[in-house]
């Protein structure tokens, strides 16, 4: 007697589980796509600064490049910014008077195409050869997953990949 | 009850099942996660990649090609705090450094390439 009932509970407190952890994985899944892009990124960035650099047979002036990590801001030309900076520059304070966006060094990466366009899933065959030469094996089902397009399901990777 | 009975022992079975396939999923995640973490980190420290590290002040303009925006170049030692006000509050940024200065400069507009 009860036994339904507690099975029937039991099988509700699993299914809460279950969509737990499914979230969790999504998360990771989203949070791992995203290292996998700085990867592919940064790699693709070196690689082209040292061809560049090759080719023109020295490297660029100091003032025309900015070291990675940077943040971007960046407003229309009409907005009136107003700056406040402690002496020591430790502090600073912006205030705007319209909108302005923020953007972190990754994404002027993956807009210098850096990310091989992955992080859109779109993603040439020539372009996910490369992409796919620039991570380790065990990433490689991922790096494939995503050229396919945006990820909205959770997947599992099978412990081998065929190749 | 019998009949409900064996449905529901199957349920839960297959629920057993799936929760622990899961569990697995989210450890290899995990494994994955921690070692991706440190290879990127081993990849932006080693010296000759940190020094070719950088885009060019083209690069930026194109990425932000806009002849309407302005765009401003943060950069700020690790652990520097970054708050921004919620929108209906008006547009502020605030950055607060605790190991070195900040710096912040403006990605000039004209062709000569030079920041």
């Amino acid at each position: 007697i009860g036994l339904p009932t507690n099975s029937a509970q039991e099988c509700q407190n699993l299914e809460v589980e279950r969509q737990r952890r499914l979230e969790r994985i999504k998360q990771k899944q989203s949070q791992l796509q995203e290292l996998i892009l700085q990867q592919i990124a940064f790699k693709n960035l070196v690689k082209r600064n040292k061809e560049t650099e090759q080719q023109a047979n020295r490297p660029p002036p100091p003032n025309s490049i900015i070291h990675l990590p940077f943040i971007i801001v960046n407003t229309s030309k009409k907005t009136v910014i107003d700056c406040s900076i402690s002496n020591d520059k430790f502090e600073y304070l912006f205030n705007f008077d319209s909108m302005f966006e923020i953007h972190d060094d990754i994404e002027v990466l993956k807009r210098m195409g850096m990310a091989c366009g992955l992080e859109v899933g779109k993603c040439s065959p020539e372009n996910l050869k490369i992409a796919r030469s620039l991570v380790p094996k065990a990433l490689e089902p991922y790096v494939i997953e995503m050229a396919k397009g945006p990820i909205s399901n959770v997947y599992i990777t099978g412990g081998s990949s065929a190749n | 009850g019998n009949r409900i009975d064996t449905s529901l022992v199957s349920r839960h079975k297959e629920l057993q099942r799936e929760v622990c396939d899961l569990t697995e999923a989210e450890e290899q995640l995990d494994e994955l996660i921690s070692k991706c973490t440190l290879q990127l980190r081993l990849l932006t420290e080693e010296p000759q990649n940190n020094r070719l590290g950088y885009v060019r002040c083209q690069d930026l303009r194109q990425s932000f090609d806009s002849p309407d925006q302005l765009v401003m170049v943060v950069r700020a030692p690790p652990e520097t705090q970054m708050q921004v006000t919620e929108p209906s509050e008006g547009y502020q940024v605030s950055l607060r450094s605790t190991q070195g200065p900040i710096d912040v400069f403006l990605c000039p507009e004209d062709s000569s390439g030079v920041c």
